[in-house]
């Protein structure tokens, strides 16, 4: 396990910060610049606030994780934690800097904290090698700022709840800026969260591509693309042939398999280019990722949260979006909030459903919508349990609600209650009948 | 080559797992492939500062593997740069030359990556060994003093063949960069316009097809199965023979041409028709050659030699096709997925693929066999015909000599204007105080008014600066002249190698002009060059 170096806590000015270490960044904290707050007092207090006080939060030490670790050092935070439940893969290496080839297999954060604790003198790093649903709200009331660089919707959508969650109107230190960045190719975005005053992660959900999902009846008769004979090979015949055994995206027998499997239907089919990355990349999911953007986004995000701890000048209001495929093109604006969100909104959304619509069919939009998107929801109203994913007593029981109306349970302009296990928040749905 | 020849190839080696070098570049190499990648190992990179700028930039280049770097920088590692260089050894590196502590530092991150320090000066290089500059295929200077900036880019302006320089500058929350080049041309620029489908003038076999297609009387599954370009091929073909053999012009026969798709449905639910009716418009939508290609054929010599660029063959060849082809590109024989059960869908496929071969071989006869164009050049080149690029570029500094220009772009960008004069009287006050900043020693600073008189001497005479725009950007400027902040630092490392990048792979589309970043504001713009 890691260790927590204790002279970080001390609260002194190091004596591994040389002369001249900060030339750069103490020109913009020594001087205000025309658009700075008038607020801002340039000098000793400021330096002493990020460099001996903030304590920063890094979600993630993976592509973009590994860029955040070493900005912020290099910008004078001192006391960062970094998470991560990851461990290395050789795929990693093209782009995540802090790791070399003899670390494949070791967990991201404690290579990654090791390696900047190391490199920038005075700086600590603290690991954890684990879930970010391992920690509770005491853990994450210790940070001044949180930073994500995820690659994963629900890990947001956890991390974007608990932190509204946390905020306590008496208590101002309780809100947790939230500095979120994404890439993916040549795209990306970096975005300031102030919980309950702008938009939140939920609010934009809607914004997200949609997830390519192939019709099991296409997969199963009428295959035409390469994608669909590996969905086959995936999701039919591999639990045909191997039982309960799981498949293994990461391991190569397992993907050589479906690679076979698939080569064969789509032969029989005359179907061409299946390959063994474009199996491997439909199985895994696999988002093509580079240095680059990841260094841009990474950057922005940084810089955010110096802006923040600094008042050096305006942060990010709050939205910034690259595409880097032709030229360089970057569009910054306000994402607004958005009131029926069922995080920071509080207000139920209102649904139409129609008369005939089984239970099972409204979890099947609840799954598909593209501002609701919760998998395996469970639905309650103040009175029914509707259905219950779990615990298996319960699901058992409600169970024969799927194949009921919806219009038998609830009431025309009765509430249900959405929740699922994945995430912290509820969601009211207000029900009308068409 | 068949297309079956090269599809069995493709196989024979995808059934191979892939190697540790795939696997590590996997997430790069489903953008850029293996010939992106293959033009990334043999480049070679020189880099005129170990800035933390240009560390940070030479770190996106190592990790995707390219070939060499160098890093020509005669200096010494102060304090301040141990203090905001990751690609240097902290206190440690205090006092030794800067190059030779960055080099093996960034050799770390790929043992596939040569790299070298040179400990001589630009100056020194410029005056004794000027055709060291050559043997590069980019070159970045970050910061660099005007002087020497002017005359390397003279240099490098003069020789068609030289390397492309990427000038970036950079002061506190503020820079940008800008990429010298003569002309770029791309094959892949991997555009999200889809070649067209012909849908509005069905090539014979299409036409043929679609005729062929029995709507009325065939089994009711396949009826909901007919992928939905016949649909509209064989809808159009009725519409035309009854309307004088025109398509539908206004609003009201668009709509009633969309009616008539609508009855041709046998249930309510056949998605293939759904699809015929989103996709009408491209059965009235003339099929005709890209506006960007039109003025590239405009702007090839004639007639060509046959030493000209093979880019410039190619699209000779394009334009003789068009010309002899009813205004058509070759077909480019790839289908997108539509609804259509496997047979109909494959025998689809099948039909544009043979089309596409077709115009391949007409197309080969058009091209100058002088001009010895390689055979996958060619097959890639008509793969994308549709999207194909060719940059006009602009050597450094081209703007600044242009004062009305400059008018002109401050009249319509004001902020994104304002900030490059901004830089640039920077770098002109930097000219007339050329003794490097020295903490504690040398801090000499420009006042913001003086940086306002250097930035108006660039603007006609009765031009005067915006008082908001400009005040921002030089009084951000005159907060933090010589600050090379790791973000800033970090985010310029992403953007240039980003742009290096599509340079040297040729795939994607550069910047052509100044990319200004402003940091404050989080912005980014691009001004022609």
């Amino acid at each position: 396990m890691a260790t927590i170096d204790t002279y970080a806590d001390s609260g002194h000015v190091s004596v591994s910060d040389w002369d001249h270490r900060y030339y750069h960044v103490d020109q913009v904290l020594d001087r205000p610049g025309p658009r700075t707050d008038p607020d801002f007092i340039p000098g000793d207090a400021v330096k002493s606030f990020l460099r001996d006080q903030c304590k920063i939060l890094v979600i993630g030490a993976g592509g973009l994780g590994c860029e955040i670790l070493a900005d912020l050092a290099l910008s004078g935070f001192k006391d960062i934690h970094v998470i991560d439940m990851d461990t290395i893969d050789i795929s990693n290496l093209n782009r995540q800097f802090l790791f070399r080839p003899k670390d494949v297999g070791k967990p991201k954060a404690t290579v990654a904290a090791e390696y900047i604790t190391r490199r920038v003198p005075g700086v600590t790093v603290t690991p954890f090698y684990g879930k970010i649903q391992d920690k509770d709200d005491d853990f994450y009331m210790q940070f001044n700022l949180v930073i994500c660089g995820l690659d994963s919707v629900e890990a947001r959508r956890w991390m974007n709840a608990t932190l509204v969650n946390l905020v306590d109107p008496e208590r101002p230190e309780s809100l947790k800026p939230l500095i979120d960045g994404g890439t993916e190719g040549f795209k990306g975005q970096a975005r300031v969260i102030l919980p309950t005053i702008t938009s939140c992660y939920e609010c934009s959900l809607d914004m997200l591509n949609k997830q390519t999902a192939f019709p099991i009846c296409t997969i199963a008769n009428t295959p035409r693309l390469p994608e669909h004979c590996i969905e086959w090979a995936s999701v039919l015949e591999w639990p045909r042939v191997h039982g309960d055994k799981k498949m293994d995206t990461d391991d190569p027998d397992h993907i050589s398999w479906l690679y076979e499997v698939a080569l064969k239907r789509a032969k029989e089919f005359s179907i061409e280019g299946v390959t063994w990355s474009l199996t491997q990349g439909v199985v895994k999911n696999i988002i093509p990722a580079i240095a680059s953007t990841n260094a841009i986004i990474a950057a922005s995000c940084c810089n955010e949260a110096f802006k923040i701890a600094t008042s050096s000048a305006a942060y990010l209001n709050n939205y910034f979006m690259l595409i880097g495929t032709e030229g360089v093109y970057s569009y910054t604006f306000e994402h607004e909030r958005r009131p029926n969100c069922p995080v920071c909104g509080g207000e139920s959304v209102d649904i139409q459903v129609p008369k005939d619509w089984s239970v099972e069919r409204l979890i099947e939009m609840l799954v598909e919508k593209q501002d609701i998107q919760i998998k395996k929801p469970s639905l309650s109203t103040p009175t029914t349990n509707i259905y219950f994913q779990a615990p298996p007593q319960l699901e058992e029981a409600t169970r024969p609600n799927l194949e009921r109306l919806v219009s038998d349970l609830v009431p025309e302009g009765g509430e249900v209650t959405v929740t699922a296990t994945t995430l912290p928040f509820s969601l009211s749905l207000r029900i009308t009948y068409v | 080559m068949a297309p079956g020849e090269s599809q069995s190839i493709e196989s024979a080696t995808a059934t191979i797992r892939p190697d540790n070098k795939t696997r590590r570049y996997d997430r790069q190499l489903r953008l850029w492939a293996a010939t992106g990648q293959a033009a990334l190992e043999s480049c070679r990179i020189l880099a005129l500062s170990a800035s933390a700028t240009s560390t940070s930039i030479l770190k996106n280049l190592v990790l995707p593997g390219i070939g060499h770097f160098t890093i020509l920088d005669p200096t010494v590692t102060s304090g301040a740069d141990a203090g905001n260089n990751f690609f240097l050894d902290g206190p440690n590196s205090i006092g030794k030359l800067r190059a030779s502590e960055a080099v093996p530092l960034l050799c770390e991150l790929n043992d596939g990556v040569e790299g070298r320090a040179d400990t001589r000066s630009v100056q020194e290089v410029l005056e004794q060994d000027p055709s060291f500059f050559l043997s590069f295929t980019v070159i970045i200077a970050h910061n660099l003093a005007s002087p020497v900036l002017n005359k390397l880019s003279a240099l490098l302006w003069s020789n068609e063949s030289a390397p492309a320089l990427i000038v970036v500058r950079s002061s506190g929350f503020l820079s940008e960069f800008f990429i010298q080049f003569h002309e770029h041309d791309i094959i892949e620029s991997h555009s999200e316009s889809a070649p067209s489908l012909r849908i509005d003038s069905p090539f014979q076999s299409l036409l043929d097809d679609a005729l062929a297609v029995d709507l009325a009387n065939m089994d009711i599954t396949d009826h909901g199965h007919v992928p939905f370009v016949l649909i509209l091929v064989r809808a159009m073909h009725d519409w035309k023979k009854e309307h004088g053999g025109n398509p539908p012009k206004t609003y009201e026969e668009k709509q009633d041409f969309k009616d008539t798709l609508g009855l041709m449905k046998r249930k309510p639910d056949e998605e293939n028709f759904d699809e015929a009716l989103a996709q009408a418009y491209r059965a009235w939508t003339p099929t005709a050659v890209p506006s960007d290609l039109i003025k590239l054929f405009a702007a090839l010599p004639d007639p060509l030699s046959s030493s000209a660029p093979p880019f410039s063959h190619l699209l000779l060849a394009l334009k003789k096709f068009t010309e002899q082809h009813d205004g058509h590109l070759p077909v480019a024989g790839k289908v997108p997925d539509m609804k259509a059960d496997t047979k109909q869908y494959v025998a689809l496929q099948r039909l544009y693929r043979a089309q596409a071969a077709a115009d391949a071989v007409a197309y080969r006869a058009l091209l100058d066999p002088a001009a010895c164009v390689p055979d996958d050049v060619v097959d890639l080149f008509l793969k994308n015909a549709h999207a194909v690029r060719r940059l006009q570029g602009a050597q450094w500094g081209t703007l600044d000599r242009d004062p009305t220009k400059l008018a002109e772009s401050l009249d319509m960008f004001p902020k994104e204007t304002a900030t490059h004069l901004a830089l640039a009287a920077l770098a002109a006050w930097q000219t007339m105080h050329p003794q490097p900043p020295e903490p504690g020693v040398n801090e000499v600073r420009p006042s913001a008014e003086e940086l306002s008189g250097l930035a108006a001497r660039l603007l006609p005479a009765d031009v005067e600066l915006p008082e908001k725009e400009a005040g921002d950007a030089i009084g951000e400027i005159a907060r933090a002249p010589s600050a090379d902040l790791p973000n800033v630092a970090a985010f310029l490392g992403g953007l240039v190698a980003q742009e290096a990048i599509k340079m040297i792979t040729k795939q994607y589309v550069p910047v052509n002009g100044y990319c200004v970043a402003d940091l404050v504001e989080t912005w980014t713009s691009t001004l022609a060059p």
